[in-house]
């Protein structure tokens, strides 16, 4: 059999290519200065980070909007706007994880290339997964950012709790990944042996109840990497343990890519009212218990984690939507909601890591006064916790907007509803550094170190991006749009 | 009436309501040291804006009840939302008296806020912004922005230059906010779903014909958007967070929160829940004026009983929207035309009287009443000013309280002689509380040493209060330039009301 790989094809895996390239230049560039280096800020290390995914995301969007051109690798992956969307996300994220990792580890004193690459590593595997079009490579592209993640998650291994973290995390992660295959398995079988997508949609074994049960594992699996009650358990303990960094880049990326490549999937298999009525069950479940248990939070990563579990209920509710056959065009505020919520929890994740510099502190308490210390930072995470309650000027009201829209005009009041209500127990916790930072005055015991020059350019960004997002979105709702519309056809 | 100014065809709505957030936006440039230029800068930009405002009424024409000066462009085509603004009979004076009233509060923070100025005169700007913003936008979206906006900046003036309790009170008026005006957005989007838009009057022209609502609809979405106002006028028994937040927050906070921002929540009625769910609000008409009527008898017992001048105070705002509320509900020209008016009446004598209160406050750090009396010998100007604010409040004919209060009772005895005589004991019980208020407060023997001292009105302070006695008497004497204003819109809309 001839191998021609076309022009493309070529196109389609070069952002992420760069990546892998990137990550092996990052590890090559720092051989042999592991002594006592790792005090210092390694400024090349961002450099060639920075560099590289700024080229991925130039190989990404070279095309434009242009519409799909099929599917590439005998329908193993696609480079279809939906996906290019996905990959941007991560690698947006990625580069402000790259520019904010030099100040933060050389503070701990762990600054080593391995940090960086392993997020370009990681980066470039989700890219992969956001673009994956049959069964194979999404396990392929899950697993190798997941060892990335595994690695990060323990990155301080003379700490023995985010070890533990880190360890929890690995087991769990690996139950899911079997789900993952299982699930996997039976569709293979009942579908008559299709693999990609758009054999399984095409194929005659929807009917049958194995193949329910297959994508009911599937979504399992993928619970497990978005954070879905009831598979979250692992989410605060590894959030609370992890360095701030690496939690900022789980939170984000993990569950971008992960949704991207679950609503795909959903996108193109339908499910049917059973599997609409679990996924709108664990939507409520996630909802309810992400927000009721951030409440009591002192911790702001763990706060951050719970908040998240609340988070992906909210974005599973255009998926029930799409899984009941009530109208796909719903999945359009997934990719909008992604971005937004990427810009803000890294504003927010952004002001976290500056607290925590040198001092590994995450406390609410810690936040007091900070308007008067760092008015800068205090302005950044304030309009990141608004985005997050949904509150207007910001992106996170019109992602939220859009979600509960889809929710109304395809009959799902009662979703729409109970978003409403956990969004008003939301606000009273994401009130609360706000009360922290604005109300209470500075406590002298504690000295704020000045933060990294990664971590103010990323709160900036992020910060202005929400409010722009949050006033202009039209662009980006457009885009939203046109990325799920060239899934469907 | 100012031909030559149409000409220029400028954005007046858009002038009005974006010149406080331009101004916020410059004022984050200036050096946070600098208070002098931060204080007059912000002073500027409200007495820009006041004149954008002067504009408009300029431009105003008395003879269309309609929109007028609208102001629509795309904004995001993508959901449906547009930039849409315009003013009629309900909104003009609202409009007016906000940028009326933020000029002399701001005057009246520069002795009073000392401490982080310039995140004060920015959070008042943004605030203006988002209070003009609501009473103009004609889009729900746009007015959901608005509404909202106005949230952050009044949280943060409580919870930062508040009082001792102010956290609890910055909290808690969050809170019950975010509880009306979520579930009025979702109510929004079901609008939008049912009619396929969100532009207010093209809803309303669907709504009454094209797609109309079914008696549960009605109810549910006026039960939606009537809790959200309900809550910010507020109407009993949803009042508990307005004490709290009146005696917490500082002066400047309390000036704008009663003079402005309960009218929030009875424009909204007006404009609104009542005109989009006509059917339901006949139909609840009954539940919602004995709750209004609840309001102003328990408002005013409480008011009676308070100590703290500032919390009496609040209780008679609770008291004297009741009546608002009361008239927003009786379909007659001459009951709305009085709440609208009363609305403003109300804005000018509470505003004033907080404005006072915080004067005495600086001087005196405290709001007991037990911790005064005798005053008017020591400070006569003072006595002055404020015996005719409280004579506004109460309803003096020949001040602005009478014109509205009246034109209410009027309407409301004509068709509810029952409604009409409890609402009346509001306007007796009134009197005697505030009456015995400056009696305890002004009047009588000396007995704390330190009220000897006390410093009477500086010119700042004469320059500030002046405006709203000019504007009592204005209304109190010749209110017919302001109801001319009013009226059309209003015979229209009871016209509306009533098909």
């Amino acid at each position: 059999m001839e191998l021609t790989i076309s022009r493309a094809e070529i196109l389609a895996i070069l952002p992420a290519g760069i990546l892998f390239i990137t990550g092996l230049v990052q590890l090559f560039s720092d051989l042999g200065k592991n002594g006592d280096d790792t005090r210092s800020e390694k400024t090349h290390l961002a450099m060639i980070g920075g560099a590289g995914l700024l080229l991925a995301l130039a190989a990404l969007f070279v095309q434009g909007t242009a519409a799909s051109t099929g599917s590439l690798y005998a329908g193993a992956m696609t480079d279809d706007l939906f996906g290019r969307m996905g990959a941007g996300v991560v690698m947006m994220t990625a580069l402000f994880c790259t520019l904010m990792s030099g100040g933060y580890l050389a503070s701990s004193a762990n600054n080593r290339a391995e940090f960086y690459a392993l997020i370009c590593f990681c980066a470039g595997a989700m890219a992969l997964l956001c673009q994956a079009t049959n069964l194979i490579s999404v396990f392929v592209a899950i697993e190798t950012l997941s060892l990335a993640v595994y690695v990060l998650a323990g990155y301080f291994k003379e700490n023995r709790s985010a070890s533990e973290g880190a360890f929890k995390y690995f087991v769990l992660g690996a139950f899911s990944s079997g789900f993952l295959l299982l699930g996997m398995a039976f569709i293979y079988g009942t579908t008559g042996g299709s693999i990609s997508f758009s054999d399984i949609a095409a194929s005659n074994g929807q009917g049958d109840s194995l193949f329910s049960i297959g994508t009911l594992l599937i979504l399992i699996g993928f619970s497990f990497k978005i954070g879905a009650v009831p598979f979250h358990s692992w989410v605060p303990d590894v959030y609370q343990a992890s360095p701030t960094l690496a939690v900022g880049w789980m939170a984000v990326a993990v569950k971008a890519s992960s949704f991207f490549a679950l609503c795909r999937f959903l996108l193109f298999t339908g499910g049917g009212q059973e599997l609409a009525q679990i996924l709108a069950a664990i939507s409520v479940v996630s909802m309810l218990l992400g927000n009721l248990a951030a409440l009591n939070q002192r911790s702001l990563k763990r706060m951050m984690a719970y908040s998240g579990i609340a988070h992906t209920g909210y974005l599973l509710i255009p998926l029930v939507i799409v899984v009941s056959g009530e109208g796909a065009s719903a999945g359009a505020s997934i990719p909008f909601y992604l971005f937004a919520y990427a810009a803000t929890t890294l504003a927010a994740f952004g002001v976290i890591t500056a607290i925590s510099v040198g001092t590994d502190r995450d406390d609410v308490r810690d936040l007091d006064g900070l308007a008067r210390n760092r008015p800068f930072l205090a302005i950044g995470l304030t309009i990141a916790l608004i985005s997050l309650a949904g509150i207007p000027l910001t992106a996170g009201f019109i992602a939220k907007l859009m979600i509960l829209q889809g929710a109304v005009s395809s009959g799902f009041l009662t979703l729409a509803l109970i978003a409403i209500i956990t969004t008003l127990i939301s606000v009273y916790y994401y009130l609360r550094p706000v009360v922290a930072m604005w109300f209470r005055e500075p406590r002298s015991s504690f000295d704020l170190v000045p933060a990294p020059w990664g971590v103010i350019f990323t709160v900036a960004v992020c910060a202005i991006a929400t409010v722009f997002i949050g006033i202009f979105p039209g662009w980006l709702v457009d885009l939203s749009r046109l990325s799920v519309e060239t899934i469907l056809g | 009436m100012i031909p030559e100014l149409e000409s220029f065809n400028l954005p007046v709505l858009s002038l009005i309501t974006m010149t406080p957030a331009v101004g916020a936006i410059l004022l984050s440039l200036v050096d946070r040291n600098n208070k002098a230029l931060l204080r007059q800068a912000a002073l500027m930009i409200s007495c820009l804006t006041l004149l954008f405002s002067l504009l408009m009424i300029g431009n105003f024409d008395n003879a269309v009840g309609t929109m007028q000066l609208e102001e629509q462009h795309t904004w995001i085509e993508s959901l449906g939302i547009s930039y849409h603004l315009g003013v009629d009979g309900i909104s003009v004076l609202l409009v007016l008296l906000t940028s009326f009233s933020m000029p002399l509060v701001f005057l009246s923070t520069w002795s009073a806020i000392d401490d982080r100025v310039k995140e004060f005169q920015i959070a008042l700007l943004l605030l203006q912004t988002g209070m003009i913003g609501a009473f103009l936008a004609l889009d729900l979206i746009l007015f959901y922005f608005f509404y909202e906006a106005m949230l952050i900046p009044m949280y943060l003036i409580i919870g930062i230059w508040g009082g001792r309790e102010r956290i609890y009170a910055a909290l808690k008026f969050f809170i019950y906010t975010m509880v009306g005006s979520l579930l009025m957005f979702l109510a929004i989007l079901y609008l939008y779903q049912h009619t396929g838009t969100f532009d207010l009057p093209l809803m309303l022209e669907r709504i009454r014909s094209t797609h109309p609502l079914g008696p549960d609809q009605q109810f549910w979405l006026f039960s939606a958007f009537t809790l959200s106002f309900a809550i910010k006028v507020p109407l009993f028994p949803l009042h508990t967070w307005l004490p709290d937040a009146h005696v917490q927050a500082p002066t400047a906070g309390s000036v704008v929160l009663a003079g402005v921002l309960l009218k929030m929540g009875t424009y909204g009625l007006l404009r609104f829940s009542i005109p989009l769910f006509s059917d339901a609000a006949f139909d609840l008409q009954g539940v919602m004026c004995w709750l209004a009527i609840i309001g102003i008898i328990f408002g005013a017992c409480m008011a009676l009983v308070q100590n703290d001048i500032k919390k009496l105070i609040a209780y008679s705002s609770v008291s004297h929207l009741g009546f608002v509320v009361l008239a927003c509900f009786i379909p007659s020209v001459e009951a709305i035309t009085g709440g609208i008016l009363q609305m403003v009446n109300h804005g000018l004598s509470t505003g004033m009287l907080f404005l006072m209160i915080g004067i005495i406050y600086e001087r005196r750090h405290t709001r007991e009443l037990a911790d005064y009396g005798g005053l008017a010998k020591v400070i006569p100007m003072y006595t002055i000013f404020f015996l005719i604010a409280v004579l506004s409040s109460i309803g003096l004919p020949g001040l602005n309280g009478f014109v509205g209060e009246f034109l209410i009772l009027f309407a409301v005895f004509r068709d509810f002689p029952l409604w009409g005589v409890l609402a009346s004991t509001g306007v007796v019980l009134g009197a005697l509380y505030l009456l015995n208020m400056v009696k305890r407060f002004l009047f009588g023997p000396i007995v704390h040493e330190e009220n000897r001292t006390v410093a009477d009105l500086s010119v700042r302070e004469i320059i500030y209060l002046l405006p709203f006695v000019v504007m009592m008497f204005w209304l109190g004497l010749y209110p017919a330039p302001f109801i001319n204003m009013v009226k059309p819109t209003l015979v229209l809309y009871v016209e509306m009301l009533k098909s």
